[in-house]
C-alpha cells in the first residue's frame, strides 16, 4: 500500500545506524520464519491466497496457472454444432476482417443441400494472428470464438502453429433458434435435429448475456482434452 | 503444518547426523594419532593430518558449497519467493541441494578465457591467493573439545598454536593480495578499480578488526582459541558462563561488522559493485572465477567460526553442559559439543546472509566513515574500558556487568519508540473526500 512519507531529518537513533539495522534484521527474520517454516498457499488465484502464515506469492508456472479474466482472448476455436460439423458457413467474413490475414478458408457446398456452404479447409496461422478478436466480432453465426483460455502452445516447428479445422473444432456444441438449418429443416438425422432444437436458444444481444458464454465450459477440461490428443494443449 | 513439522524434523535429523559425523571425525583423529605414536612421532601430528582432511577439506568445503545453495533458498524465503527448485530428483527439489552439483559441473566445464594483456603469473596466482588464506584460517578454529578416544587425547582442531588470534590477523591480512592482484593482473580498468577498492576497504577494516579482539585477549588472557573456548565455559555471573558476547558485546559488534566488511559481501560489496564497476574478477572465468566466488563463501564460514569460537562459547553446548558431560561417554560428549559448534556456526552464516539480503550497498565514503568514525573509536573505547575493568577486577565479574549494561543499552536504544512508518488508515485520513466516496 503506497503512502506518503514525510521527508524528515534523521534523529539520533537513526543516525546511529545500528539500532535501525537491528530492527530491520528482526523484520527479515520474521519474514524468513513465516516463509521457511510454513507451507505456501498454492491457490492459483493469487489475490485470494491465505497469507497469514507463508507470504510467498509465487505461482509455479508450468504446474500451476493463474486463472484468466472471462474476456481473455485465447486460442481460437471453431464452435461445433450438435452433429459435430462446424457452425461455420464459410462466408469469409472473418478472413476479410482479419487485419493480419491469417485465416484461410476453402468453401464447399453441403452435399444434397441447395443453399448451404461449409468450410472444407479452415486454417488459422497463429504465428500471424495478432489476437485482435475481429474475427469473433465479424462472425454472423457465432462460429469462431476465442474463449478457450489457452495460449497457442509452443511447438518445435512453425507448422505446429498452423491450426486447421480438425484442431480448431473443439468445445461444447452451440445452437440458436434462428439457425437456418434448424428453420429450414436440412437433411439431418432426426435425433440430431431434435437435440439441436432442444438446445437452441435466442441469440445473445450483448456480450454480458449469459448465452454469449458457453455454459458449463471449462478451460481445464479443454486443456486436458488437448493433452489427451497429444497436441501439446498445455 | 506438514511443512512446519517437516522442517523441525529435518533440523533435528541434521543435528543428530552432525553429532554422529563428529564422533566419526574424533575416531579418525584418534586412529591417525595412534598411528603417529606407533611411528614414533608426537600424537598430534597424526590427528592434525586427520583433522585437515575431515574438518578443512570435508566439513569447511561442504558448508561453503552448501552456502551457495542456501544463499538462493534463504534469500528467497526472505523475499517471499520460492527459490531455486527446478532441478528435481525423483520429483522433489530436495531444498535446492542438487544445484550444488549443477554449479560445480558448470564451473568445471566452462571455457577458461584469458585476457591477452594479463600479467600471466599474477593472473594465475590471484585466485589461489584469495582462496588459500581464507581456507587456512580454519586451521586454528576449535570445532571440538579435548577428548580421550582410544587412549589418545585428541581435539577437533587442526592446530592449536599459542598465537591463534595473531594467525587469524596475519592470514586475514594476506587475503587482500588475492583480490588486489586479481584486479591488477587482469589489466582491465574496471577490474583494477575493484581491486583498489578492495584493498583500501580491507586495509581500513583490518584496523578495527584487530582492535576489537584485543579486548577479548585481555579478558581471557590468551591468544589460543582452544584455551579461549575453554575459558568461556567458566561461570562468571552465578550460573551464566563467561561468554565473549557477554563480556564484550561492543567488541562482538565491531568484530562482526569489520570482518563482514572483510568478506566483501553486501552491504560492503563495493569491490564488485555490479551496477557501476564490475569487480576485481571480471576477467576470470570457469573454475578460476569459481575459486574467487567460493573464497567469499569460505570467508563467510570462517567469520562465523571465529565469532563462534571467540564470542559465542565455541563448542560449549551451554545448556545442560555439566549433565551432558557426566552422563555421556567422552566420545559422544565430544560429538555433541562439536554439533553445538556447528549449530552456532550455521546460525551465524544464516545471520550473515540475512544482513547481506537486507541492507543496501554503502557509498564508498560511507564505508570509510563507518570504519574510521564509528567502529575504530568504539573498538578503542571498548579496549580501554575492558583494560580498566580487568585491572580492577581480575575475576571478570565487573566486565560481565559492564557487558550486561551494554547489552541492555543496545536493546533499549533499539526498542525505543520508533517513528510511525505507516500510520494506520493514513490513506483514508489524508483523503477524506475519497474515503467518503466508499
Amino acid at each position: 500500500m503506497p503512502y506518503q512519507l514525510e521527508n524528515q531529518p534523521a534523529d539520533v537513533r537513526e543516525s546511529l545506524y545500528f539500532p535501525e539495522v537491528f530492527r530491520a534484521i528482526g523484520i527479515v527474520i520474521r519474514t524468513f520464519w513465516r516463509n521457511a517454516f510454513f507451507s505456501r498457499d498454492a491457490n492459483p488465484d493469487v489475490l485470494a491466497r491465505d497469507l497469514s502464515y507463508s507470504r510467498v506469492t509465487t505461482v509455479m508456472y508450468p504446474e500451476e496457472k493463474t486463472t484468466y479474466a472471462p474476456g481473455y482472448r485465447g486460442l481460437h476455436r471453431l464452435v461445433p454444432r450438435v452433429d459435430g460439423r462446424p457452425r461455420c458457413v464459410a462466408c469469409y467474413m472473418c478472413a476479410t476482417a482479419c487485419p493480419a490475414q491469417c485465416i484461410y478458408i476453402e468453401a464447399a457446398e453441403v452435399e444434397g443441400d441447395p443453399i448451404e456452404k461449409w468450410p472444407t479447409r479452415f486454417v488459422i496461422d497463429e504465428l500471424r494472428c495478432v489476437v485482435c478478436g475481429f474475427c469473433v466480432e465479424a462472425c454472423p453465426k457465432d462460429a469462431i470464438r476465442m474463449d478457450t483460455g489457452l495460449h497457442p502452445p509452443p511447438t518445435y516447428e512453425r507448422t505446429g502453429q498452423v491450426y486447421d479445422e480438425k484442431r480448431l473444432l473443439r468445445g461444447p456444441p452451440v445452437s440458436y433458434d434462428y439457425d437456418p438449418w434448424l428453420r429450414r429443416g436440412a437433411k439431418l438425422p432426426e435425433g440430431d435435429m431434435k437435440r439441436m432444437r432442444d438446445l437452441a436458444r435466442p441469440f445473445a444481444q450483448d456480450a454480458k448475456d449469459e448465452f454469449s458464454q458457453t455454459p458449463g465450459f471449462s478451460v481445464r477440461a479443454l486443456a486436458s482434452e488437448a493433452k489427451g490428443r497429444g497436441d501439446g494443449g498445455s | 503444518m506438514k511443512r512446519f513439522v517437516g522442517m523441525w524434523l529435518v533440523i533435528g535429523a541434521v543435528l543428530v547426523g552432525l553429532a554422529a559425523l563428529f564422533q566419526a571425525f574424533y575416531l579418525a583423529a584418534a586412529l591417525a594419532s595412534a598411528v603417529a605414536v606407533r611411528l614414533g612421532a608426537p600424537g598430534f601430528y597424526g590427528s592434525a593430518v586427520a583433522n585437515t582432511v575431515t574438518l578443512m577439506v570435508v566439513l569447511l568445503m561442504t558448508v561453503a558449497a552448501l552456502l551457495t545453495v542456501a544463499e538462493r533458498k534463504w534469500s528467497a524465503a526472505m523475499q517471499d519467493r520460492v527459490g531455486a527448485n527446478r532441478i528435481r530428483v525423483f520429483g522433489t527439489a530436495l531444498g535446492g541441494v542438487p544445484y550444488l552439483l549443477a554449479d560445480a559441473l558448470k564451473m568445471l566445464t566452462k571455457e577458461s578465457t584469458y585476457p591477452a594483456a594479463r600479467s600471466r603469473f599474477l593472473f594465475e596466482l590471484a585466485p589461489v591467493l584469495a582462496f588459500a588464506p581464507a581456507f587456512a584460517l580454519f586451521a586454528v578454529i576449535p570445532v571440538g573439545p579435548d577428548v580421550q578416544v582410544l587412549g589418545q587425547k585428541v581435539a577437533l582442531v587442526v592446530a592449536s598454536p599459542d598465537v591463534g588470534l595473531l594467525w587469524i590477523f596475519a592470514l586475514a591480512g594476506l587475503a587482500v593480495y588475492g583480490t588486489t592482484l586479481a584486479g591488477w593482473a587482469s589489466n582491465n580498468r574496471a577490474a583494477l578499480l575493484g581491486g583498489v577498492r578492495a584493498a583500501s576497504q580491507m586495509v581500513s577494516y583490518e584496523v578495527s578488526l584487530g582492535m576489537s579482539l584485543v579486548g577479548v585477549m585481555l579478558a581471557y588472557r590468551t591468544l589460543n582459541l582452544q584455551e579461549m573456548t575453554v575459558a568461556q565455559g567458566a561461570a562468571v555471573l552465578g550460573p551464566v558462563p563467561a561468554l565473549g558476547i557477554l563480556l564484550q558485546p561492543l567488541g562482538f559488534l565491531v568484530f562482526f561488522t569489520s570482518s563482514f566488511a572483510e568478506t566483501k559481501r553486501a552491504p560492503f560489496d563495493l569491490p564488485e559493485g555490479e551496477s557501476e564497476i564490475v569487480g576485481y574478477f571480471v576477467e576470470y572465468s570457469g573454475m578460476k572465477f569459481g575459486m574467487l566466488f567460493l573464497a567469499e563463501f569460505v570467508e563467510v564460514v570462517i567469520l562465523a567460526g571465529v565469532v563462534t569460537a571467540v564470542f559465542l562459547g565455541g563448542w560449549h553446548p551451554i545448556f545442560f553442559e555439566g549433565w551432558l558431560k557426566a552422563s555421556l561417554p567422552p566420545l559422544v560428549f565430544g560429538g555433541v559439543c562439536a554439533m553445538a559448534f556447528m549449530a552456532k556456526l550455521v546460525v551465524l552464516c544464516w545471520l550473515q546472509l540475512v544482513i547481506r539480503w537486507l541492507l543496501p550497498r554503502f557509498r564508498f565514503d560511507q564505508v570509510q566513515a563507518l570504519c574510521w568514525k564509528m567502529l575504530l573509536p568504539a573498538a578503542l573505547i571498548n579496549l580501554f574500558v575492558t583494560g580498566a575493568a580487568v585491572l580492577l577486577d581480575p575475576s571478570l565479574q565487573l566486565l560481565a556487568w559492564i557487558g550486561v549494561a551494554e547489552i541492555v543499552a543496545i536493546f533499549g536504544v533499539t526498542a525505543a519508540a520508533a517513528r510511525a512508518v505507516a500510520p494506520a488508515h493514513a490513506h483514508e485520513g489524508s483523503h477524506p473526500a475519497h474515503a467518503a466516496g466508499h
